[in-house]
Order: structure tokens, then sequence, then C-alpha cells
């Protein structure tokens, strides 16, 4: 008997949907733009929040020369600096490299250069230092053990501008937070009035149902199986087009803090997974409301 | 099987839709309920299968006092009234077996016993060749069959019908009355409430007449 009822649920919300397939449309096109926003929320929040990760991971530590060092010095550095966990060598760039790389930033114009009677920019020695390997004391360590060294006029690394942009995201992520909570439940809101429509439109039938014996229980579950199934559906929708959105953005667009190139990432097929099944939630939950406030009055 | 204590019922208006009910209807009785239009006799079988409760007053329905029946416990009880609705009361995107097998639906029976149950109740209203139709493509009399179908396809314990030969020809009226006989006969109660004189005439059953909300 079980197994007829569930057969009956299941086969109800599906004729349905395919009935009314006009009110489920609009339905389903209403909770698809909800969804992207939400959705376009998340995508952002993920990637800044991943942008954070991947520049903490490690950070880059240059180390400036008096003068042009000769190749001699650099290479007993570079294998004095092998010597430390995480320690990855960049390069070595000299005076005449720095002066063309700062050329070729300023394009046009490079002409403000010829002015100068001798090369002001330092030689320099650049490298990586990995976070998870060498831990938080290693960046000092090493500027303090390397300006010790007589040729070596100053050393310099990006942790300080790191862990000012981290307290930033901190906030970002507390705010963001807050933000998806308003978009959830603003989502939420559209998508119980969107069921509401679909119940209101079957009202008379409901009435029917209820006359010749149904219990509150059989009439509402088919309709909390259509609002599943209309989240999942609107959930789906939302995400292609956030994706297609996606592959504009990254084709066409570059985007850029200072001078390092900004990766975007699209979520993870563990994270989609998670969307729909949310997306399917948020349809019981706005159905489950829709159905208590249809029963109240 | 029914029993009604000083019912009283008010929608709003100066003059109330029942007055001071007391009705008690035996299991197995077949009783008609008439008077003029107004008269209070939709209102009455509304009270008994619940639609509407009373202002004031009592109404026990097979042992179960309806003003203080429990949600789960009302749709437990419809189960067992057969309703026939003057204006049918049929889904009209179901088709007929569809509108029919919906009282058997909700009790849970298997797919096999609903269909066996409705082909055999559409073959005794010789609607068996109207199951794949949907009601816009059925005539009243055709209508009202599947109405008095759904009503009794699940064996209830009562049967109402309100005016359920209002919009037939004398043929079919006479078709209509056989069958609500035949279904007394087999141990239902019924209750029919018509405004129709000619139905009423020669009969040997209990008649209950209203007026103004009052049983006269």
């Amino acid at each position: 008997m079980k197994i007829t009822i569930f057969h009956y649920f299941i086969r109800q919300a599906m004729v349905n949907i395919f009935e009314n397939r006009l009110v489920h449309l609009i339905g389903i096109g209403t909770m698809s733009i909800a969804f992207l926003i939400f959705y376009t929320f998340i995508l952002i929040f993920v990637n800044l929040n991943y942008w954070t990760e991947e520049q903490g991971r490690s950070l880059t530590m240059s180390i400036y020369f008096k003068g042009e060092p000769d190749r001699v010095l650099i290479e007993n550095i570079e294998k004095e600096l092998f010597l430390f966990p995480g320690v990855t060598i960049k390069g070595f760039v000299s005076k005449d490299d720095a002066m063309k790389s700062l050329r070729r930033k300023l394009g046009d114009k490079a002409g403000l250069l010829d002015g100068l009677k001798e090369n002001p920019l330092p030689a320099s020695l650049e490298i990586i230092l990995s976070r998870d390997k060498g831990g938080d004391s290693l960046p000092y360590q090493l500027k303090t053990k390397l300006e010790k060294i007589d040729t070596v006029d100053e050393v310099q690394y990006s942790q300080e501008w790191i862990r000012r942009f981290q307290t930033v995201m901190e906030a970002i992520k507390i705010v963001g937070m807050i933000f998806g909570g308003l978009l959830f439940l603003a989502a939420l809101f559209i998508i119980t009035n969107t069921i509401k429509l679909t119940i209101y439109s079957r009202k008379e039938e409901i009435e029917i149902l209820k006359l010749v014996g149904a219990t509150n229980r059989f009439v509402k579950i088919p309709f909390m199986i259509e609002g599943s199934i209309q989240g999942f559906l609107g959930g789906a929708v939302a995400l292609i087009i956030l994706f297609l959105v996606y592959i504009i953005v990254i084709t066409r667009i570059d985007i850029r803090i200072g001078f390092a190139s900004l990766d975007i990432v699209f979520l993870s097929p563990q994270f989609i997974l998670f969307l729909l099944f949310i997306s399917v939630i948020i349809g019981f939950i706005g159905s489950t409301i829709s159905l208590g406030r249809f029963f109240r009055t | 099987m029914i029993q009604l204590f000083q019912v009283y019922k008010n929608f709003g208006s100066k003059n109330p839709a029942l007055l001071d009910i007391n009705l008690t209807v035996k299991k197995g009785e077949f009783v008609f309920i008439t008077g003029p239009s107004g008269a209070g006799k939709t209102t009455l079988l509304k009270i008994i299968f619940c639609a509407e409760k009373p202002t004031s007053g009592n109404a026990l329905v097979d042992g179960r006092n309806l003003n203080r029946i429990k949600d789960r416990e009302l749709a437990l009880l419809r189960r067992r009234i057969g309703v026939i609705f003057q204006d049918f009361k049929l889904l009209p995107r179901r088709n007929v077996f569809e509108n029919v097998a919906l009282a058997l639906e909700i009790m849970g029976f298997p797919f096999y016993m609903i269909r066996k149950k409705v082909h055999q109740t559409l073959r005794y209203l010789g609607l068996a060749n109207k199951e794949g139709y949907y009601p816009p493509q059925l005539s009243g009399g055709e209508q009202q069959r599947v109405a008095i179908a759904r009503a009794i396809v699940n064996n209830p314990l009562i049967l109402l019908a309100d005016e359920p030969t209002g919009n037939l020809d004398p043929d079919l009226t006479m078709e209509i009355m056989a069958l609500l006989k035949e279904i007394h006969i087999k141990g239902t109660t019924v209750l029919v409430a018509t405004h129709s004189q000619e139905l009423l005439k020669d009969t040997t059953r209990r008649i209950i007449t209203l007026n103004k909300g009052r049983i006269v």
C-alpha cells in the first residue's frame, strides 16, 4: 500500500507539472533568476576566498644588491638559500634587466628614462617562499640573515601586504556570509510566492480532494515533490547560465590586482552538487511554507 | 448513524440558514430532505459531511462529534461518506477513470484493486465505454453518473445526494433514482436533498421538509 501511495505521489507530481506547464515554466524562470543572483554571489565569494588562500600560501622576496653582484656571489647565496625548506629561486634580475623591464612596462612613456645619467635600479634576486613548508617565521629569518651580507642592500617581501589583505578578506567573509544569508532568504521568499501561485491555481482541485476524504498530507506531498523538482530545475538552469557567463568572462576579461593576474575558478563538481541539493531543499521548504499558509486560510 | 441536536447555522445574514434542527437518521434508512430553494437543504448536507460547522448545537455522524473532530479523523470519516454534489465537483483535467479512482487512491488501495473496483462501478453505472473521457466531453447525465460512481466506489456507509436529478430529463431522473435505491438495498444509508415534488410522489420513504431553515 505504501508503495502504491508513493507511486501515486510521484505520478501526480509529474502529471501536475505537465498539466500546469506554463505556471511551472514561469515558476522555474523566476526561481532561476533568484538562484542566479544567489549563486553569482557564491561564485564571487568562492573566488575571493580561493585567491586569498593562494596568495597567502606563498610570498615573493626580493634581495636587492649594492651595484652589480658577481656570479659567484649569487651562486653562493642561492646555495645557502636552498638549505631552507620551501625556498624556490625565481631568478636573478641584473640592473640592465630591471631597466629593460621598466621600459617595457612604461611602454610609450619609456622616453622619460632617457634623461638618466646612470641606471638607478638595483640588481635583485627574486625568490618565492612557501608558507606551508617554511612556516611563518622563515621570511624574517632570511631577511635578517641576508641583510648581514655586505653586498646586499635591502631585503623586501610582501607578507605585510598579504597580512593586511587577509584581514580585509576576513571582514569580507563575515559581510559575505550575512549578505549570502539575506540572499538565501530572498530566494526562499521569491520561491515561496512562486509555488503559492501553483497552489492557488489548483485551489478547486485541493477542495475536491479534501471533500472526498484526502488527508492534508495526501494533498500536500505531491506539491512538495513538485516544489523540489521546481527547485532542482531552477537551480540547474541558474548554474548553466552562470557557467556560460563564466566562460565568456574568463575568455574576454583579464582581471588584475596590481600586476598580478587574477585566476577565476568555477565551482567544483562537489560544490555544484551541493548547490543543486540546496536548490531542492529551498524548493521543498518553499512549498512547505506556501502549503502551510494555504491550509491555514 | 446521523444525529443532529439543536443545530443552528448562521452565515452572518439576518436569517439563519438552519434553525433548531433536531434529526436522527438510523443506519440503513433512505431519507428525502425537501423544501423550496434556500430552505437549508444543502447546508444541512454540508454539516453532515463537515464542509460547514454548526454555529451552535451538535452533529454526530457515525458516533463522531463534528464539533470536536480533528483533521485526520475528519478525512477518515469523509471516506465513509459518499457525496454526490449538485455541481458534480469532478476534476476537469482527470478522465472518468481517474476521477472515480481518486476515492480509492486516497485510501491507499493497490492499483490492481483500484482498477478492478473502478471498472466494476463504471460498468454498473453504464459508463464502461467512457472511462477515457474527460468531464467536459460528457453530457450532464453522464457527469452525474461519474459523480455517483466516485461516491459509491468505496462502499460508503452513508450516501448524501444534493439535487442528484436537478439537471436531468425525466428518463434519466428515474434511472438515477433507481440506482440510488439499488445502492440503498445494499445497506448504505441514503439522504437525498431535492426540491422536486415529482420524486416524492408515491414514495413510502421518510421525508424531512425544511422551510426557512426549520424542519416543518
